[in-house]
């Protein structure tokens, strides 16, 4: 056997523990700066995001493109000076407020389209999400997180046994606290928000990177029926082996999509897109390097089963 | 062969069908890619309604429906969602301003006495609202139809804003004919619809009064009982139900703080109009909690975005297969592109909401299907390897990846149910479109992929090893 998994753990864990680190150092810092350890979005927090395109774009007659002060100096007299605004090729504006109600809204809106000229309704965009709407969003999707872990859990309890569960379940946790450092760090560096897809994305990554770890461990039975007598470590090397022609073309296969959405989807599904790229990619790595050296670990620390019922000595300290 | 044959015609018959579903059934698509706006109301608790129980919450739909009927908004739909929220979905609209204005405030509910001398008048007023009625009722048929004519709906358009304008003078032109009394909404304690005999196919509506209510109310019946006068109900200004009042009540009126409003109801009606009632004399007001509104060509930009970018990734993991499984990854990309049929299908068929999230978990779904077929060809060429037979090769391959293929089907359809139970709306959407794809890959990934490659492995010319795994020999 050229290649050993077990015989490197030291590096893979290590490696994993940067990262993670590295993730939690940056969501420490987003804690310290926004008061969450990740830049929550719209869906999370509430407010209100407006999107218009100027009408004149579409026939391409702008004579000008839109100015970002002139929008700013509007927000100013609306009271809404601290909102963000982003200009969207050069004929559209996305504005983030506080939550509006209709009338503030529309207050807003027609101020602008007296200022900038009439906006096509067909490019328009309104969200508006409501403070404990968004708690409620937020509070579920943890929740959904969370009944997903502990189902998973149980069935590999019984498909298995309880410690592969365990770790298969450390792999899953690895995966979630890896994509969510990584989006800490975006958030820091790119001011990535997370919203309900990010939620949604995280779930897919659990029941995706659980299916590799679930192939290892299913192979690794297998050869511990065929060759009791084998170690751990050998048989989960063994494993590993035999199974990463698959893991790597599933992954491969998975991923194809979506790095082609990521390059060339709409806005709404990009960093969708780069969630479940990040979450599988590490999800692939967790079930190589870290449910299975785990496992050879645990099973190689835990004394030999006794092969007849002779009571054990318990040792004298 | 002869069992492979049996499957092939199944699995020919189930793609004809799903291709009929296609081409027969149009697509449901969400409101974020045809564009409108959809709006989350949470009704508010007040000192008069601590709790939102099922019925208070029905009976809020209830008004709030009748409310967005009044838009004349084609295909408009109400539905609850959770314990205390309301979902609003307007296709088509770019600015719900309107919406929320109406939605916001509390039902009105309030009875009136008819003035006397206006009974021909009352008449002729009511019959044309019902034409009215019926006429927007037409339009928005019409608009549903003519959805991709924007020339012929813009004509529709103007005539549905006529239509509104006459139906809102003919409203104005009822509520002049009768005399708002003191009795509103608030005092009514409960409606509900009742066969006027047990069994009987005539239905009446029940309603009750709290103590000043029923005084109010037995002056208002006192008044017109008799006269051929109606009795006014007035919900948001608008005339509900305009009973008369029997000759024998002229002298009390109708005391007790109960009465019965009877003829020609159906079961249906007079359910619907109970609810209007109850709707009515709920005190409660709505919050727009949520509002996403996105416009028509904006949803169309995403979608085909979506479309493309996901069409791409799916050639791309077709040429994959073929480049490195070779013939069966030939058979896999068959038993893929039948895996997309049969989804889209089943999606059509289960009417499904598409979302901009739903297409992407169908995409996702479709790098994933691949996944049962990597697991069953690494494990025939492994096989191959060990120096089995072609045959029996393939065959472990299937027989040996089957546990591992339906432990992590399982585990991700526990991730989905996790995504459907907790979720709202668009998640939900993505957990069932996700859910369908993992049950439809199980069946072509193992059904079909099987039945083409036995298939394939009984014809001599194509039963080459090398086809199955390169360089075998050499590895051998």
């Amino acid at each position: 056997m050229s290649f050993s998994v077990n015989r490197q753990r030291s590096l893979w864990w290590g490696l994993s523990l940067v990262v993670i680190l590295s993730g939690l150092g940056a969501m420490a810092i987003s804690w310290a700066s926004l008061g969450s350890p990740l830049r929550l979005g719209l869906d999370f927090i509430g407010g209100t995001r407006l999107q218009f395109e100027l009408a004149c774009s579409a026939m391409q007659t702008c004579s000008q493109p839109i100015d970002i002060d002139a929008v700013r100096q509007v927000l100013n007299q609306q009271g809404l000076g601290n909102s963000s605004l982003q200009i969207i090729d050069q004929d559209g504006v996305s504005i983030r407020t506080v939550p509006l109600d209709v009338d503030q809204r529309t207050r807003l809106s027609d101020a602008l389209a007296q200022k900038l000229g009439d906006f096509d309704p067909q490019k328009t965009q309104i969200e508006t999400v409501g403070p404990t709407l968004g708690e409620e969003i937020l509070r579920s999707g943890l929740l959904a997180l969370l009944v997903s872990f502990i189902g998973i859990t149980i069935y590999l309890t019984l498909r298995f046994q309880f410690d592969y569960a365990c770790f298969a379940l450390v792999a899953l946790v690895h995966d979630v606290l890896l994509t969510t450092g990584v989006f800490a760090i975006l958030g820091l560096v790119a001011g990535v928000e997370i919203d309900s897809l990010f939620i949604v994305a995280l779930l897919t990554i659990i029941g995706f990177s659980v299916n590799d770890t679930v192939v290892i461990y299913d192979r690794v039975r297998e050869t511990l029926k065929l060759n009791p007598d084998l170690g751990i470590k050998e048989v989960v090397d063994q494993a590993v082996v035999q199974t990463l022609g698959r893991s790597i073309n599933t992954t491969l296969t998975t991923l194809l999509p979506l790095i082609t959405i990521f390059i060339f989807g709409g806005d709404t599904l990009r960093y969708f897109a780069l969630a479940l790229i990040i979450g599988f990619t590490t999800g692939a790595y967790s079930s190589i390097f870290i449910a299975s050296t785990l496992l050879a670990w645990w099973r190689d620390r835990q004394p030999p089963r006794p092969a007849t019922n002779t009571l054990e000595t318990t040792p004298t300290p | 062969m002869g069992k492979y044959r049996g499957w092939l015609i199944a699995i020919l018959v189930l793609l004809m069908a799903a291709t009929w579903v296609i081409v027969r059934t149009p697509a449901r698509l969400g409101l974020d890619l045809r564009g409108g706006a959809q709006l989350t109301l949470q009704v508010q608790t007040t000192d008069k309604v601590p709790q939102i129980t099922p019925q208070v919450l029905a009976a809020v739909q209830g008004v709030v429906q009748r409310r967005i009927d009044g838009l004349g908004v084609a295909e408009a739909v109400v539905q609850t969602a959770g314990d205390d929220k309301l979902l609003v979905q307007l296709p088509g609209v770019t600015d719900p301003e309107q919406a929320e204005r109406i939605l916001k405030g509390t039902a009105q509910l309030l009875f009136a006495a008819q003035k006397p001398g206006t009974e021909t008048q009352l008449q002729i007023e009511r019959q044309l609202q019902s034409q009215l009625l019926l006429e927007q009722a037409q339009l928005l048929a019409e608009q549903a139809q003519n959805a991709n004519n924007p020339e012929a709906q813009k004509e529709i358009e103007a005539k549905l804003a006529k239509n509104r304008e006459s139906l809102e003078k003919s409203q104005q032109a009822i509520a002049s004919l009768f005399t708002p009394s003191d009795l509103t909404g608030a005092m009514l304690k409960e409606a509900f619809a009742s066969p006027v005999a047990p069994g009987s196919p005539n239905w009446s509506v029940i309603v009750r009064f709290d103590s000043q209510g029923a005084e109010l109310f037995a002056q208002l019946t006192k008044e017109i009982a008799g006269t051929g006068r109606s009795l006014g109900i007035f919900l948001d200004d608008r005339l509900i139900s305009a009973p008369t009042v029997a000759v024998e009540y002229a002298e009390t009126g109708i005391v007790g703080g109960s009465a019965e409003i009877s003829g020609g109801f159906t079961a249906q009606s007079a359910n619907d109009l109970a609810i209007q009632l109850q709707g009515g004399a709920l005190p409660v007001p709505l919050e727009v909690v949520e509002n996403r509104t996105v416009g028509a060509s904006l949803g169309q930009d995403s979608i085909r975005d979506s479309l493309y970018a996901g069409l791409a990734g799916l050639v791309l993991v077709l040429i994959f297969m073929v480049a490195y499984y070779r013939l069966p990854g030939l058979i896999a990309d068959i038993a893929l592109i039948l895996y997309a049929i049969f989804t889209y299908a089943a999606f059509l068929l289960f009417g499904v909401t598409l979302t901009l999230p739903g297409i992407a978990g169908f995409i996702l779904s479709i790098g994933m299907a691949v996944d049962a077929n990597v697991l069953i060809f690494e494990r025939t060429r492994e096989e191959l390897r060990a120096g089995k037979t072609l045959y029996r090769s393939v065959e472990s391959g299937f027989d040996r990846a089957f546990a591992s293929i339906l432990d992590s089907n399982v585990t991700t359809l526990i991730a989905c149910a996790a995504l459907f139970a907790l979720g709202t709306g668009f998640v939900r959407g993505f957990a069932v479109t996700l859910a369908i794809g993992i049950g439809i890959s199980m069946f072509t990934a193992l059904t079909c992929s099987r039945t083409f490659l036995f298939y394939a492995i009984s014809i001599p010319s194509l039963r080459k090893p090398n086809w199955f795994c390169p360089k075998l020999e050499s590895l051998r």
